[in-house]
């Protein structure tokens, strides 16, 4: 990898909630670079801390209960993390923008598609109504909308999940952003809808030049769009490397555990899935030592006595976060 | 149990995901409820208050106090002093007494009313609701629509002459009418419920229809049904007031309402003691009742208790 | 060839929609339009396809959770259409259910004991400690501890109450259980664990499964046959290793190549069907896939294709598509 500037910076990210049991740690030092014109999967289950981490770095953790208790979140020379509401409305859909999971309910209801695109650009960009108008067309033109001068005055409730969610893509990239962030884009939809929009959003990061952050659960999606990818566990990053690298030589157990659990398509049929025992414990809970340390088959001593950390900082190619890792 | 949302959507509609569980750490909803409930300033001070006056009021009923109420003591507008702590008034009884003892028949009326009608709002909202769309609920829709159009104060009015003069006639005019609010409410969640898999479940068993309402549906409507007896509670309370300007209200015993309307023309004359206390008495019960009710709505919302 | 265990008969369920002044019936969404299929004893259907296709409501029409327009399902040899309300009660403890949804699937007041054992005693099963201990019994063939039983749902994880949604359905002694999409909203590592609980119970305890999924990976690790559904049909059906070998239908081939795979290597060429999946309530004329089909023909406008066999007699595979008309024989 030759020596380029990230265009986005964590580090040392952490991200706390207020709850019954006290204070909790969702995202408990994360750090990771994002690269102008790569795609950087942040893959985990639930209560990883991924979705989490998305939405910090543009702000929309709602506060109370979370906040950002420490970090960086490096733009261009800015840190977000310690930036007023102001300005962080000035950035959101223009340098960076998000795409959600629901886009049902990310879109408004009651306004056309339209208005609400227009809304973007106008807020952004110094267009006229009809300017901003010819633009929104064209994006919906762009993300394979097919009609979208027609198209562009319906309700999103007219509209199929596919292209709701494509139009969510339009609206975010429609200030021509730096980094996208997706976070479960395809989750809610069929699989062959959701082979389209995956596509298109691989296209379109290819001609805008853009950063995506995809934040999945799905191991398969990242496979096939990533260039690299972070594994979190219970708020920290465990593991990190190219996606080649990660699929054929996973060093956390985790990781391996992870890929060798998902059912998917092979010529021999297996008796039995193999398994990552027990749960993924309670961030309110956490064991001492490595969290993993419970569930994990090469478990020793050491490992539950300290906390393992990445080996190897943002800058470096792969990084694991393991006293006795794989390979 | 850790309230870390997980999706975006959850960090947005403030849904609390499921906890991974640790057997050891038994919590009902109640439970929940109740920690919630606590942290609530405005409403503890609410049930306090409350409190204070259903012990006052099972005073009165065991015959610890206000024994007095009827009893002409003193002169006619004795003015406030240590033997009559409120004062007297126009016939000469002791206002403090009758304010307590006001106290036993808010309580009554109160928790008649509102036992009474959110049984037949939950009986008559369940069955409205898991059968909607068929006749049942066709008219157990078209009675509440009949019920609600009424005025309320005709149709106690009727009612009373109905019943000629039977001292359960504003009860039964008042649990008449008040049913309607928690039957709808319970036929809207009953509707929403009724299409959660744990009910078709229950079929898929063998389980009959009924028993699926009651055993099943019913029950997770209660955070509705209690919230809707404590505003029941206090409707029924200030109802009793206007009654008892019509003439309609408590024959036997005395009520807030009735030193209210006693009073208008003490008012006139220039004598306020009876009016200002009852009045007194009649808001602080209603503003705590308030104030607990909506602390208590708070802490039972389901959106923020999980499991429901 | 002994009576198969479920054998479904030109099953349809209908929807009217109703609207206007009168609430007449405008129109009808034909959620499933004419299925036909056979399940032999301890075998598993898996039936796959994606949001619209009617195969939720194809599993809960077999078990009459909802009521079917018109077919016929034997289950055991009896029409389970045809059976009286009590006569149905008693059919019930040969077919249950386990759901999706492992949030709305067990009532959030009721403790998970009294969930588990209410099949129990809803057919007056045993005596009261006899109850209570086939309870503890299910409990360990799904793999949970007792101190469970006198807990509500919402304290446990998705796949611990998949787990006690199993438990539940299982206590009649099934022998044929409908799993609708059971393992879609668990999490990745939790996935594993309930399909192995299921497989066990497919190797263990002899049950049959129809196991509804739209991930093609999930239906081939569970099945030994496979039906594809598309807008109320089945487009495809074979024994699971003949479909994923070599499946026939272009539906099934797009569906196939749409998956993404968690492997670096496997970057085939993808079938990107284009459009999206139409609605049930106004579905194309002849092939109700033509208007996606990258081999569509002229036909497949104008004519439902039949359901063929392009397999062998021995080997049956089946496909209702144009491109097979011609081939294979006539409809059995």
């Amino acid at each position: 990898m030759s020596v380029r500037e990230p265009v986005l910076s964590v580090r040392d990210l952490v991200v706390e909630f207020s709850t019954r049991y006290g204070p909790v740690r969702a995202v408990d030092g994360v750090s990771f670079d994002v690269y102008p014109n790569e795609t950087l999967g942040i893959v985990g289950e639930s209560g990883c801390g991924k979705t989490v981490t998305g939405l910090s770095i543009l702000g929309l953790i709602p506060s109370p209960p979370g906040r950002i208790v420490s970090g960086e979140i490096r733009l261009g020379g800015r840190d977000l993390a310690r930036m007023p509401e102001e300005q962080l409305r000035d950035l959101r859909g223009h340098e960076i923008s998000m795409i959600f999971q629901e886009p049902m309910t990310a879109l408004n209801p009651v306004l056309t598609v339209g208005s609400q695109m227009v809304d973007v650009l106008r807020r952004h960009k110094q267009y006229t109504r009809r300017q901003a108008r010819a633009v929104a067309v064209e994006m919906l033109a762009r993300v394979g909308i097919p009609v979208p001068d027609k198209r562009i005055d319906e309700y999103p409730h007219e509209m199929s999940g596919g292209m709701r969610q494509r139009v969510m893509i339009a609206m975010a990239l429609s200030c021509d952003p730096k980094v996208l962030i997706a976070d479960e884009p395809t989750t809610a939809l069929d699989v062959t809808t959701q082979a389209q929009v995956l596509e298109q959003i691989v296209k379109l990061q290819d001609e805008f030049h853009m950063a995506v952050v995809l934040i999945t659960h799905d191991l398969g999606v990242v496979a096939e769009t990533c260039d690299r990818a972070l594994v979190m566990y219970c708020g920290e990053v465990i593991e990190r490397a190219d996606i080649d690298r990660l699929f054929e030589a996973p060093r956390h157990p985790y990781s391996r555990g992870l890929l060798d659990s998902i059912p998917r398509l092979r010529d021999d049929k297996l008796a039995e899935l193999p398994v990552i025992p027990g749960m993924v414990p309670d961030l309110a809970h956490l064991p001492s030592g490595c969290r993993f340390a419970e569930r994990c088959p090469r478990a020793a001593a050491d490992c539950r006595r300290e906390r393992p950390v990445l080996d190897g900082g943002p800058g470096s190619p792969a990084a694991v976060s393991c006293f006795h890792p794989l390979a | 149990m850790s309230a870390i949302p997980e999706t975006s959507d959850q960090l947005r509609g403030g849904v609390d995901p499921a906890p991974s569980a640790q057997p050891e750490r038994t919590e009902s909803i109640w439970g929940k409820a109740v920690y919630k409930f606590s942290r609530d300033r405005a409403g503890m001070i609410g049930l306090g208050v409350v409190l204070v006056y259903f012990v006052m009021a099972l005073g009165v009923w065991l015959g610890v106090w206000a024994t007095e109420w009827s009893d002409v003591e003193g002169p006619k507008w004795a003015p406030m002093s240590a033997e009559h702590w409120f004062g007297t008034n126009i016939i000469g009884q002791d206002i403090f007494q009758r304010a307590v003892y006001s106290t036993k028949t808010a309580f009554e009326i109160g928790l008649v009313v509102a036992v009474l009608s959110t049984l037949i709002g939950a009986l008559f909202g369940a069955l409205a609701g898991f059968f909607s769309g068929t006749w049942i609920d066709e008219i157990i829709l078209w009675m509440k629509g009949v019920l609600d159009s009424i005025p309320f104060y005709l149709f106690v009015a009727a009612v009373a002459f109905a019943l000629e003069g039977n001292p359960w006639s504003m009860h039964v005019a008042m649990v008449s009418v008040f049913w309607t609010t928690t039957g709808r409410l319970v036929r809207g969640e009953v509707i929403k419920l009724r299409n959660f898999e744990f009910v078709e479940a229950s079929r898929a068993i063998g389980v009959a229809q009924i028993t699926i309402i009651f055993r099943h549906i019913v029950p997770n409507t209660f955070h509705i049904l209690l919230v809707q007896a404590t505003i029941v509670f206090v409707a029924a309370i200030k109802s009793e007031v206007i009654l008892s300007f019509l003439g309609l209200g408590v024959q036997d015993g005395v009520s807030w309402g009735l030193m209210i309307s006693e009073s208008t023309l003490e008012v006139l004359a220039g004598f306020f003691n009876n009016f200002v206390w009852a009045s007194v008495f009649l808001f602080g019960l209603v503003m705590a009742f308030n104030m607990f009710s909506d602390a208590l709505q708070d802490a039972l919302d389901p959106k923020k208790v999980a499991g429901s | 060839m002994s009576t198969p265990l479920l054998k479904v008969v030109d099953l349809k369920k209908h929807f009217p929609v109703r609207g206007g002044l009168f609430r007449r019936v405008q129109a009808r969404v034909r959620a499933v339009d004419g299925v036909s299929f056979e399940l032999e004893r301890q075998r598993t259907l898996g039936l796959v396809g994606e949001s619209g296709c009617g195969k939720s409501t194809l599993g809960r029409a077999v078990l009459r959770l909802t009521e079917p327009t018109a077919g016929a399902v034997h289950l055991n040899g009896e029409d389970v259409l045809a059976l009286s309300p009590e006569a149905m009660k008693a059919k019930r403890r040969e077919m249950q259910i386990i759901y999706q949804d492992p949030y709305a699937s067990l009532s959030p007041r009721r403790l998970i004991g009294q969930t588990i054992q209410e099949p129990l005693d809803v057919h007056g099963i045993g005596t009261s400690a006899e109850r209570r201990r086939r309870v503890e019994d299910l409990l360990d063939i799904v793999g949970l501890r007792k101190q469970v039983l006198s807990r509500y749902p919402h304290e446990f994880s998705g796949g611990q109450r998949q787990r006690i949604g199993i438990a539940r359905a299982l206590a009649l002694n099934p022998s044929f259980i409908v799993a609708d999409e059971p393992v879609s909203a668990l999490d990745v590592s939790v996935q594993s664990q309930v399909l192995n609980v299921i497989a066990r119970l497919q190797r263990e305890h002899g049950v049959s499964f129809l196991f509804i999924s739209h991930d093609l990976a999930v239906i081939q690790h569970v099945s030994d046959d496979v039906g594809v559904m598309y807008l109320g049909a089945l487009v495809e059906f074979a024994a699971s290793e003949d479909l994923y070998r070599e499946p026939k239908h272009p539906y099934t081939r797009a569906l196939m190549s749409a998956i993404p795979v968690p492997d670096v290597k496997r970057k085939s060429k993808r079938i990107v069907l284009g459009g999206d999946v139409p609605s049930p309530m106004h579905p194309p004329s002849g092939c109700p896939f033509h208007p996606r089909c990258p081999e569509a023909m002229p036909q497949c406008r104008e004519v439902v294709p039949p359901r063929v066999n392009a397999g062998t007699a021995a080997k049956p595979h089946y496909v209702r598509c144009h491109l097979y008309s011609d081939a294979g024989t006539a409809p059995a």
